[in-house]
């Protein structure tokens, strides 16, 4: 390739949905510039500039165009992290954390005491707690609260993703592309599906021996563990990062960077097959980016973290709400100018857990409405003792089980 | 430079204006001319959008880091000099912003997965093709001034200025690019 074949292939390339992305960003610039200019000119004192943006954001949403955006600008906000404490002393609301940083995974108690794991990778919670099921490089391991491994297996690929099935008799992980499921106490490891996509699987939480992936390029997969089969399928969502199950088992959840939906499931009568339904989307506010959707536990909800584009004015903003799997509407939570990232659900559902890097903070948000934010600095040290504060923030990866941990 | 003289100059699909005009747009936007500024914009785009994408090789990503951009080009437009070129100054920012999100990006996935590539998977059918692959393969410093380069048409010393590198590592990156990109060619052709 000489150079003026270089100039011309970089000038010809396509580019994914380029000009819905111009119209997008001219969307978001111009408003920023409109707002801009107003806040400069303006010598009106602040109450009348409030007065203002509020009759400009009434409009906006008694139109049309606005009512897909109404329910995300009403409810609470809450800028900012009031009254941070600074140290983890304890968990708010109790349980046990599983947090991933770069040395392994740790296991953080109610009173914020922790201890490394070991150099692992992936890690996950038993159903009730009692075992941790971990991967580094091509094994999958069982160990104890305290990190005593228990057993071992040795994979042919790089192990990824272990999920402990809700009876607890089986671990599923994705070994390079394939997906495989083995027996509690690693006996029987077998192969269940080739082509799986680059995420987490999910046990049905009916039990069944039933679990949904995603295969690359065709779509959710639901297979039957014990038996191989293929009992349910459908189309994911394009970039699809996330999928859950409600524990009820009537409802799949689906999350991409720029997409939310959820999509029915119902089994038939001889619980041979599953139906899945059309893949219901959850309206997002315009430019948002998924960075983590869950299930509440009681799966009457999701947990949403959203990043909003930067404006002029309020630069790059996160949010989390609370979406109604019964209605899809959304409610804000909190909100914060800055960059959040994880969400993980407290395990009666009455908390979200949620990471500001930017400020070494963890965040407590109660999802009822009541109680207080709480915020926790000193994170990073928390996890990386003695040393300056990483490049890598410490990662919630599950929140666990009232009772502790191997009792 | 791409927008100096008094030319319109087409680049990536776009024309852009001459430099007198863009001081001229540059002026009515900071007199409140939303109309100047969406002049502006449908100017550069196009541009800061395909460098962002090329270096990021995300959609999403590219479309963020672009609107961003331009969100701090708003914010400082009162503060812009008018003698100076636009565009210089908006690609500075986008591509600052491209490698930063392809570094971290990159060790996002040697975290998760030590044993994968630290670039990130391309698939010809989603990102059009297999200069994309190639280009995937080279790291994001090297991806970035082989935009500013071949795409952008800034010489050795703007990309110095504006990477805040020394000459001779520009050109050394440069070197290192065009050698891996001749080698990869060579190979998949």
């Amino acid at each position: 390739m000489n150079e003026a074949g270089l100039r011309s292939l970089l000038r010809e390339a396509p580019i994914p949905l380029g000009e819905d992305a111009e119209r997008r960003g001219l969307e978001v610039v111009s408003e920023a510039f409109a707002q801009g200019r107003r806040a400069r000119r303006s010598s009106l004192p602040r109450l009348a500039l409030a007065l203002a943006i509020a009759t400009l954001l009434a409009a906006l949403l008694l139109s049309p165009a606005g009512a897909a955006v109404r329910d995300w600008v009403g409810d609470v906000f809450t800028a900012g992290v009031p009254d941070a404490e600074p140290g983890l002393t304890e968990i708010p609301g109790g349980g046990h954390l599983l947090v991933q940083t770069p040395a392994g995974p740790w296991m953080v108690h109610p009173d914020g005491s922790r201890r490394l794991l070991g150099g692992y990778r992936y890690a996950t919670w038993s159903p009730h707690g009692y075992f941790v099921a971990a991967t580094s490089g091509h094994t999958l391991n069982a160990i104890e609260p305290d990190g005593t491994p228990r057993w071992s297996l040795s994979a042919r690929a790089p192990a990824t993703y272990p999920r402990w099935s809700p009876s607890g008799f089986r671990i599923a992980y994705r070994a390079g592309r394939t997906l495989r499921v083995v027996a509690g106490d690693g006996t029987g490891d077998a192969l269940v599906a080739t082509n799986v996509a680059d995420l987490p699987p999910v046990w049905s939480p009916l039990g069944l021996g039933l679990i949904a992936y995603v295969e690359t390029g065709a779509g959710i997969r639901i297979a039957n563990t014990e038996t191989g089969q293929i009992v349910g399928s459908a189309g994911a969502l394009d970039g699809i990062e996330t999928l859950g199950w409600t524990t009820d088992g009537s409802l799949l959840l689906e999350a991409s960077r720029r997409s939310l939906a959820l999509r029915r499931v119902t089994m038939s009568k001889l619980a041979s097959n599953l139906h899945l339904g059309p893949a219901r989307p959850v309206g997002l506010p315009d430019g948002a980016t998924v960075r983590s959707a869950a299930f509440s536990p009681s799966g009457k909800a999701v947990a949403v973290l959203l990043g909003l584009p930067a404006s002029a004015a309020a630069g790059l903003r996160s949010e989390v709400a609370l979406i109604d799997t019964a209605s899809r509407s959304p409610r804000r939570i909190f909100a914060v100018r800055g960059r959040l990232s994880g969400l993980a659900w407290s395990p009666g559902g009455k908390r979200l857990l949620t990471s500001w890097p930017d400020a070494d903070q963890w965040i407590f948000i109660p999802t009822d409405g009541r109680g207080r934010v709480r915020a926790v600095d000193g994170i990073a040290a928390a996890f990386d003792p003695g040393k300056p504060r990483s490049s890598s923030f410490p990662r919630v990866e599950a929140w666990c089980c009232n009772q502790p941990p191997g009792t | 430079m791409a927008a100096e003289g008094g030319t319109v100059e087409e680049l990536g699909g776009r024309e852009l204006p001459p430099l007198r005009l863009e001081r001229k747009l540059i002026r009515e936007a900071q007199r409140g001319s939303r109309d100047a500024l969406a002049d502006l914009y449908a100017a550069h785009w196009s541009q800061a959008h395909r460098a962002a994408y090329l270096v990021v090789h995300d959609a999403a990503a590219a479309e963020d880091i672009a609107q961003d951009a331009f969100l701090a080009a708003v914010d400082a437009l009162d503060r812009f000099d008018r003698r100076r070129p636009f565009a210089p100054w908006l690609h500075r920012i986008v591509v600052n912003r491209a490698i930063d999100w392809a570094r971290r990006e990159a060790l996002r996935r040697k975290l998760d997965d030590p044993d994968s590539l630290a670039e990130p998977e391309t698939s010809p059918d989603a990102v059009g093709g297999e200069l994309m692959e190639i280009l995937a393969q080279l790291p994001p410093e090297q991806r970035a001034v082989v935009v500013l380069r071949y795409l952008l048409e800034y010489t050795p010393g703007e990309i110095a200025r504006m990477l805040g590198l020394p000459r001779g590592t520009v050109n050394s990156r440069l070197r290192r690019g065009l050698d891996r990109l001749r080698d990869l060619v060579e190979v998949e052709g």
